[in-house]
C-alpha cells in the first residue's frame, strides 16, 4: 500500500489524537461535558488559514498565533460554564458549535459557503514540509500535546480540576477557585483544539464550514469515551482505533455507520470507562486488578439496581 | 400578519410535539435522549407502511404509536437503566451512537429514496381571507393539541401520573416512599414514544416525504428547545417549541439572510439561558 | 513410406507449432487482457446517499454494457467503487487509495464539491486523470490540468436560467430563493447577473439552508410581493416543499428551478401536482432523441426500476468520457490529458460538449425542462455562446 495512503491516514490519525487529548482536558479532567469542540477545531484552522493567507504570517507564527486565539475563546465558553451548568452547558456547547459554524457559513470575511483554498504547506529553512515530512510534525504535536496532558494531570492545576470533577461543591466549599480552573481547563482544551485545526488546514490546504460541524464533535466525544475518559492512553488508543478502524472495514463500508454507532452504544453500555479505561476489561486481563479507583459517579441517580 | 402567525404555530406545535417526550424522559431519567428522534423517524416509517396497507390514517397513527412504543421500551430497558449509575455523558453518548446506528438502519432497510406518504382528507385547505391553513397543517394542531391534553390529563389526574411527579422531583425519595418506580419509567417511556411516534407521522404527511435522514434536525434542534423551555418542564418545553416556532418564522420571513434557521434557535437558547440558566420554566439547578 | 513419415512429421511439426502458438497467444492475451481499473467517488453513506446510490448504480451499469461488448479493444474495465462518506478526509483517503494501492488509470467524482476539491487536489499531485461528474465549485479544477468537469458550472447554468427567465418565460419581476451553499449561490449569482442585465427586476432574494423544509414564512412574505416569477437553486426535496408549499398559499407566480430539482423520486414525486408548469435548467433532457440519451434512460429505468437523475446521468458521461479517452489513446496519463484537451463535439448522455477550455471545464448547451402531466418534457435550449462561456 502506498506510502501517501500511509502518511495520509497518519496525518488524520495524529491530528484525532489531538483532539480528542484536548477534549480530554475539558471533559476528562475538569468533568465538563462539551459536545461542540470541533468549533475549536475550526478556530483554529480558519485563524491560521487567514492570517498565513491574508495576513501573511508564515506557518510558524501562525500556529502559536491560532492556538492563542482558539484558547481565548474558549476561555469565553469557560467563563459562559460558570453560570450554565451540566445538561444545559452540554446541549449550549452544541449550540455553541452550531453558531461558530454559521458564522463561519455566512460571512464572506470566511470565504462563506465556498470555504478557503490555496493554503500552503509550511516551509521550515526553504524546504517545503509536506507529505511525509509533515506526518512527522503532526507526530511531534502529539507527542506535544500528550505531555502537556501528562503535566497537567500530575500538576497542581490536575489536582485542582479534578477536585472540581469529582464534587464541584466539596471543592468550593474546601476554598478551591472553582471558576479560575475551569477557565483555565476550558483555555487549554480549546487551544490544542486550535492546534489540530492548523495542522488540518495546512494538510488539506481547502477547508470548508462542512468540515467542522457537530457530527465531527460527537466523533471526538465517541473516540474519548470509547478509548477511555480521563485517562492519557484512552484519547489516544480511542482515536487511533476509530480513525484507523474504517480502513480496514472498508469492505464493509456501506454498513460503517452501523457498525461506528453500534460500537458506540456496546462501548458505553458494556464498558463505560473505555476500552483501555480505569476498570477496562483489557486492562484487568493485562494487569490483574484496577489501576486507579474508579472514574467519577457524581450525580447519579439512584445507586442501585432499579 | 396572520399567515405568518399561523405558520409560526405550525411549526412551533410540531416542535413541542417532539420535545415534550424529550423532556419527560429527561424528568425522570435525568438523560437527553438523543435517539428519541429516532423513534420519531421509526414512527413515520411505520406509520407510512401501516398506511400503505391499509389507507386507514386512524390505524396508521395507532399502529406507529404501539410500535414506537415497544422501540422506546427496548431503548430504555437495555441501554439506559443499566447505565444510569455512570457518569452522566455516557448515556448521552450511548443516546448518541444508537442514534446513528438507526439512521443507518432506516437507509439499508427503506433505501435511501425518499418516499411519498400522500394522505388525501376529506378537504383541501382553509382559506381565511388571505391566510391559507391546509388540512394536513389542521390535523398538526388537532393532533398536538390532542397529545398535550392527554399528557396533562396522565400526568395531573391519575395516580400513575402522580406517581411520575414524585419520581421526577426526585426518585431516591419517590422509591423510598413506595412508589413503583420502574413502573413510572416504563410509563414515561411510552407515553413519551407514542407522542413521538404521532409527531412522525404527522411530519411525514405534512411534507410528503419519509425518508432515513428526517430526524437529524429534530436530534439536535429539540434541544435547544428543551433546554430553553427548562430541562425536565413539560409546560415549558411547550412554551419554546412555540416561541422558536414564531422566532425563526419571523426570522425567515423578514431577516433569511443573516443567519440560517437552526442557528436561530440555539442563538436563542444559549441568550436566555445568560439571563436565566435553568431555561424559561425550570427549577434552579 | 518416406512420403508417411514426412507428412507425419508434417503434421506434427504443424501441430506442435499450432499448439505452441495457440499457448503464446492465451498466454499473451490473458496478459493482454489485464483489465483497465478506473476509480469512481460517492457518497454512498451519509446526508447524500441517494445521490450515491443513483451515481454507482449508472456507473456500473456502463460499465456492465461495455464490457458486455467486450470492453475496451478487448480489455475489460474494472470499476472499483469507493463510499467518500459525504467527508473531504475521506475523499482524500479514497483518492490515495485508488491511486497507490489500486494504480487506477484514472478516477471518477460521482460526489459533491467540497469531497471532489479534496480528491482532485491528489489526483494532481499523483497526475492522473480526474474526471468530475456534477460539482460546481470552480476550485474543484483550479488545481491544474489533470483535472475535467463534464457538468457546466454554476454560474453558467445561472446565466442560462436568467436568460431564459427573460426571454422565454414572458416574466418581470423575479424572487429568488438562494439555497446557501456553493451550489446554490453560484447559480444564484449568475441568474442575477443576465436576469438584471435582460432588464428583469429581483424583488427579493432569500437564503435557505439545504434541508430546510418549512418555506411558509418565506413564501407568505413573497406571497405579497407578488412576483412573476420564483426561482430557487434547490436539491429535489427542499425543491419540492418550496413548490408544494407555494401552491398551498396560494402562490400564482411562475416557478423556476435548476439541475438541482432534477430527480424524478426525490422532486416529483414529493411535489406532486404542484410542480406543474416548473422550468428548470438542467442537462439531461428526457425527451431526447438522442440515442446514447435514449438508450441510458430507457436502461436505467428497465434495470432498476426507477428513473435515472441528473446526478447518475452527469456522472457516467464523466466515466464514458474517460472511457472513450482510453479507447482512442490508450492508458497513457498525459495522451488521456491531451485527448480530452482536444476533444470536440463529444456526445453524451448530458448533451454534446463542444469543447474543454484551457481550464478544463466544458462549453455546452443547457437544456431547459418543463414539467407536464407529472414528467419532465423539453422546454427549449440556450446555446447562446456569451451565455455559455465560464
Amino acid at each position: 500500500m502506498g506510502l501517501g495512503y500511509l502518511t495520509t491516514i497518519g496525518t488524520f490519525v495524529g491530528i484525532y489524537i489531538i483532539l480528542t487529548l484536548s477534549l480530554n482536558i475539558i471533559s476528562g479532567y475538569a468533568g465538563q461535558v462539551s459536545l461542540g469542540h470541533a468549533a475549536f477545531f475550526g478556530i483554529g484552522a480558519y485563524t491560521s488559514a487567514l492570517l498565513t493567507l491574508k495576513v501573511g504570517f508564515s506557518f510558524w507564527l501562525a500556529l502559536p498565533a491560532a492556538m492563542i486565539i482558539a484558547g481565548f475563546i474558549g476561555a469565553g465558553v469557560g467563563i459562559i460554564s460558570l453560570r450554565i451548568k451540566g445538561d444545559f452547558l452540554a446541549v449550549t456547547t452544541i449550540g455553541i458549535n452550531f453558531v461558530i459554524v454559521t458564522v463561519f457559513e455566512y460571512s464572506d470575511f470566511f470565504g462563506g459557503a465556498y470555504g478557503i483554498m490555496g493554503i500552503q504547506y509550511p516551509m521550515l529553512f526553504g524546504l517545503k514540509i509536506s507529505k511525509f515530512y509533515y506526518l512527522m510534525l503532526v507526530f511531534f504535536f502529539v507527542v506535544v500535546t500528550a505531555f502537556f496532558c501528562f503535566l497537567i494531570s500530575k500538576s497542581w492545576i490536575g489536582l485542582a480540576l479534578e477536585t472540581i470533577r469529582e464534587d464541584e461543591d466539596a471543592a468550593e466549599a474546601s476554598g478551591l477557585n472553582c471558576a479560575k480552573f475551569k477557565i483555565i481547563a476550558f483555555a487549554m482544551g480549546c487551544a490544542f483544539a486550535g492546534l489540530a485545526g492548523v495542522l488540518y488546514a495546512h494538510f488539506m490546504r481547502f477547508i470548508t464550514p462542512n468540515d467542522f460541524t457537530f457530527p465531527v464533535s460527537i466523533t471526538i466525544v465517541a473516540m474519548m469515551v470509547v478509548g477511555g475518559i480521563g485517562t492519557i492512553r484512552g484519547p489516544i488508543l480511542g482515536a487511533l482505533l476509530m480513525a484507523a478502524l474504517p480502513e480496514l472495514l472498508r469492505p464493509l463500508a456501506n454498513y460503517r455507520l452501523l457498525f461506528y454507532g453500534g460500537l458506540i452504544v456496546f462501548m458505553t453500555r458494556f464498558q463505560p470507562q473505555g476500552l483501555f479505561g480505569e476498570n477496562a476489561f483489557i486492562i484487568k486481563k493485562l494487569f490483574g486488578q484496577n489501576l486507579r479507583a474508579a472514574f467519577s459517579k457524581r450525580n447519579r441517580v439512584g445507586g442501585e439496581e432499579i | 400578519m396572520l399567515q405568518q402567525v399561523v405558520n409560526g404555530i405550525i411549526i412551533g406545535s410540531l416542535y413541542a410535539l417532539i420535545a415534550v417526550g424529550l423532556t419527560m424522559v429527561y424528568g425522570i431519567l435525568r438523560i437527553l435522549h438523543i435517539a428519541h428522534a429516532a423513534v420519531f423517524v421509526s414512527g413515520a416509517y411505520l406509520g407510512l407502511l401501516v398506511y400503505t396497507y391499509t389507507q386507514s390514517l386512524i390505524l396508521a397513527l395507532i399502529l406507529a404509536a404501539v410500535g414506537c412504543s415497544i422501540f422506546g421500551w427496548l431503548i430504555q430497558r437495555f441501554l439506559y437503566t443499566p447505565l444510569l449509575t455512570e457518569a452522566r455523558i455516557v448515556p448521552l453518548i450511548a443516546s448518541v451512537g444508537l442514534f446513528i446506528l438507526c439512521e443507518d438502519l432506516f437507509r439499508l432497510l427503506g433505501g435511501p429514496y425518499i418516499r411519498a406518504f400522500k394522505v388525501d382528507l376529506w378537504f383541501d385547505k382553509l382559506i381565511f381571507f388571505d391566510t391559507v391553513v391546509t388540512a394536513h397543517q389542521c390535523l398538526i394542531v388537532i393532533g398536538t393539541a390532542a397529545c398535550l391534553v392527554s399528557v396533562y390529563f396522565l400526568i395531573n389526574r391519575t395516580k400513575l401520573g402522580l406517581a411520575w411527579q414524585a419520581t421526577a422531583q426526585d426518585m431516591d425519595t419517590a422509591k423510598a416512599m413506595g412508589v413503583n418506580i420502574k413502573q413510572v419509567i416504563n410509563f414515561n417511556f411510552i407515553i413519551a414514544s407514542s407522542i413521538a411516534a404521532i409527531a412522525g407521522v404527522l411530519t411525514a404527511i405534512n411534507y410528503n416525504s419519509v425518508l432515513p435522514t428526517m430526524g437529524s434536525v429534530p436530534a439536535y434542534k429539540m434541544f435547544a428547545i428543551v433546554v430553553l423551555g427548562g430541562l425536565g418542564s413539560i409546560p415549558g418545553t411547550i412554551a419554546a417549541g412555540l416561541i422558536i416556532g414564531m422566532a425563526e418564522t419571523i426570522m425567515s420571513a423578514y431577516f433569511g439572510f443573516i443567519m440560517p434557521r437552526d442557528a436561530i434557535a440555539f442563538s436563542a437558547m444559549i441568550l436566555i439561558l445568560i439571563f436565566r440558566p435553568q431555561g424559561l420554566f425550570g427549577k434552579g439547578v | 513410406m518416406k512420403v508417411f513419415a514426412i507428412i507425419k512429421k508434417g503434421w506434427a511439426g504443424a501441430s506442435i507449432m499450432a499448439l505452441a502458438m495457440v499457448i503464446i497467444m492465451a498466454y499473451g492475451h490473458a496478459v493482454l487482457a489485464e483489465p483497465i481499473k478506473i476509480g469512481l467517488m460517492a457518497p454512498l453513506t451519509g446526508p447524500a446517499a441517494a445521490d450515491g446510490l443513483s451515481v454507482k448504480q449508472s456507473c456500473e451499469m456502463l460499465v456492465e454494457n461495455i464490457n458486455a461488448a467486450g470492453g475496451i479493444n478487448g480489455n475489460k474495465i474494472k470499476l472499483i467503487v469507493y463510499d467518500d462518506q459525504f467527508d473531504a478526509k475521506q475523499a482524500v483517503i479514497v483518492a490515495h487509495k485508488m491511486i497507490e494501492g489500486d494504480k487506477v488509470v484514472a478516477g471518477v467524482s460521482g460526489s459533491y464539491s467540497f469531497t471532489s476539491r479534496a480528491a482532485a487536489q491528489v489526483f494532481q499531485e499523483n497526475k492522473v486523470p480526474f474526471s468530475v461528474g456534477y460539482a460546481v465549485h470552480p476550485a474543484v479544477t483550479a488545481g491544474g490540468p489533470y483535472v475535467f468537469r463534464v457538468t457546466i458550472l454554476g454560474h453558467v447554468q445561472g446565466k442560462a436560467g436568467g436568460m431564459a427567465a427573460a426571454k422565454l418565460m414572458g416574466v418581470k419581476t423575479v424572487s429568488m430563493l438562494i439555497q446557501d451553499n456553493d451550489f446554490g449561490q453560484s447559480l444564484a449569482k449568475g441568474f442575477r447577473m443576465y436576469a438584471e442585465k435582460l432588464g428583469l427586476k429581483i424583488v427579493s432574494a432569500d437564503k435557505f439552508k439545504m434541508g430546510e423544509k418549512e418555506f411558509s414564512p418565506v413564501l407568505t412574505k413573497i406571497k405579497k410581493l407578488n412576483p412573476d416569477l420564483i426561482y430557487n437553486t434547490a436539491y429535489p426535496h427542499d425543491g419540492a416543499l418550496i413548490l408544494k408549499q407555494a401552491a398551498d398559499l396560494g402562490i400564482k407566480a411562475k416557478q423556476m428551478g435548476s439541475e438541482g430539482l432534477d430527480s424524478t423520486i426525490g422532486f416529483l414525486e414529493v411535489a406532486g401536482k404542484a410542480a406543474e408548469g416548473i422550468v428548470i435548467t438542467t442537462n439531461l433532457d428526457r425527451d431526447s432523441t438522442v440515442p446514447i440519451t435514449r438508450k441510458y434512460l430507457d436502461g436505467y429505468e428497465k434495470k432498476y426500476g426507477v428513473a435515472p437523475d441528473m446526478t447518475g446521468a452527469s456522472t457516467y458521461d464523466a466515466l464514458l468520457m474517460i472511457i472513450d479517452a482510453i479507447k482512442k489513446v490508450g492508458t497513457d496519463s498525459e495522451k488521456i490529458i491531451q485527448a480530452f484537451r482536444t476533444m470536440k463535439g463529444w456526445q453524451g448522455v448530458t448533451g454534446k460538449i463542444q469543447e474543454f477550455t484551457p481550464n478544463g471545464e466544458v462549453i455546452k448547451d443547457v437544456e431547459l425542462q418543463v414539467v407536464k402531466g407529472g414528467k419532465f418534457r423539453r422546454f427549449g435550449v440556450i446555446s447562446d455562446q456569451k451565455v455559455l462561456q465560464p
